[in-house]
């Protein structure tokens, strides 16, 4: 079995543990409860007849990227950044997170997710992506689960290739 | 002015008309004052009263007892609540009195087993054995209260992982016990060891050891990995140093060659060979 290491990160609030509960778990929580350091779990995906181990590391949300230790990112294979549609503070310093990112995983794979899709109409996600200042990868509903699986799938999917 | 004659007339007219009404009634209501008298034989004798009322208060206790939590679950839960969080300076005063009494008689019992244990020290150190190990001891400068105290309560490995130091991947375990899954178990311990490690600004120095009650997690850091310990009981230097010596002897053994070969084989040979060098040994008997 291949084991990676796959690191999500991203502004606090965004719907990192709803992602992870979400996939991990299938379970979703209105309550909000900060994450404190990190929280370490692990899901086994099967994709193309190969097995994959995903350990995930739900880490804090932090404002800026750089605030976040560095160490939790070595040796990481893959980056989820997670911002949230209804809120721009989350994604207007997009560009420079995904440029120090691309300093520190070394050549991993970094998707760009835009969260809370059950929030806001489908003419104001088509909006909001105008105005994110870089190409978002997929749109996602942790409440949902609209496309949850399909990320992490495709994620995992680019990982083993 | 009034006749005499007429009004005594008048009079037995109207007692006979009483007479006769009383009469009837007592033809007409014959049975219903029967029927009142015997509502009132039961209602007065409390004998009769409780035969009667007895089953019908039986039968609303007993749907109470299996109703209840239905319906005053909820009230009786809050009351509760509000009641405990209103007195819980009462409370405390009396609960404190039953933890001293509980963390006493726990304390008895345990100096108890250390007083039993020291016994059975002393009677082994004037064995064959035990004085052979003292003299042992005394050529080294361990003194025999030291020997006797490291042996009561003797550090056993449980468990063993070996872990990518960067991305906290498990390259092979070995475990006594059945914990969670040893991968978040690797993965959680890295990410304390990098909070640990980047919190203290210790430069290029590495968490050496993870304390929880009477457990511990001894960390050997290695360039690419790590080798995490967890053991219980108490550790001496000379036992950490036990430890290490054969920590270096089975990574330069049976990892250096093969962790970054990153195939099952690798993870296998590793994991077999933890449980031979380590599970379920005593730290001093490690050479």
């Amino acid at each position: 079995m291949i084991s990676k290491k796959v690191i999500l990160t991203g502004s606090f609030g965004v719907g990192k543990t709803s992602l992870f509960n979400q996939f991990i778990y299938s379970k979703f929580s209105d309550r909000y409860l900060t994450t404190i350091g990190v929280k370490v779990n692990k899901k086994t995906l099967e994709i193309g007849g190969k097995e994959l181990s995903m350990l995930l590391w739900d880490i804090a949300g932090e404002v800026a990227q750089d605030k976040v230790p560095t160490s939790y990112f070595l040796g990481a294979s893959g980056v989820i950044y997670v911002c949230d549609l209804t809120r721009p503070s989350t994604y207007k310093n997009l560009d420079k997170d995904i440029e120090y990112l691309k300093g520190i995983i070394n050549g991993g794979i970094i998707k760009i997710v835009a969260n809370k899709s059950d929030l806001v109409s489908a003419e104001d996600i088509e909006r909001i992506k105008s105005e994110i200042p870089l190409p978002i990868d997929t749109i996602t509903s942790a409440k949902t689960g609209d496309n949850v699986n399909d990320l992490f799938h495709a994620l995992g999917a680019e990982l083993i290739d | 002015m009034t006749n005499p004659i007429m009004t005594e007339q008048n009079n037995k007219t109207q007692s006979d008309e009483e007479l006769l009404m009383e009469k009837l009634r007592s033809i007409l209501l014959k049975e219903e004052r029967q029927k009142v008298q015997r509502l009132e034989t039961i209602v007065e004798t409390k004998k009769n009263l409780s035969e009667k009322v007895d089953p019908i208060i039986e039968e609303h206790i007993q749907r109470l007892k299996t109703e209840f939590p239905d319906h005053y679950k909820q009230v009786v839960d809050r009351i509760v609540e509000q009641k405990i969080k209103d007195s819980s300076e009462e409370i405390l005063n009396t609960i404190y009195p039953v933890f001293g009494q509980m963390i006493k008689k726990y304390i008895a019992l345990q100096f108890q087993l250390l007083r039993e244990s020291i016994d059975q020290q002393i009677k082994n150190t004037f064995s064959t054995k035990g004085v052979i190990g003292n003299i042992k001891a005394r050529l080294f400068g361990i003194k025999t209260s030291d020997v006797i105290i490291s042996n009561i309560n003797k550090p056993i490995i449980s468990e063993v992982f070996v872990i990518e130091r960067d991305s906290g991947l498990l390259k092979g375990s070995a475990s006594a016990v059945s914990t969670i899954d040893q991968d978040v178990v690797a993965g959680m311990l890295t990410a304390i060891k990098a909070f640990v490690e980047d919190a203290f600004d210790g430069g290029q120095q590495n968490l050496g050891m993870i304390e929880y009650d009477t457990h511990r997690i001894f960390l050997q850091n290695f360039p690419n990995y790590y080798i995490a310990v967890a053991m219980s009981g108490s550790i001496s230097t000379t036992e950490k140093s036990n430890l290490t010596d054969r920590l270096l002897a089975f990574a330069d053994k049976e990892i250096n060659n093969t962790l970054f070969a990153s195939s099952e084989e690798s993870f296998k040979h590793i994991s077999e060979q933890l449980e031979i060098y380590f599970i379920g040994k005593e730290i001093q008997l490690l050479t």
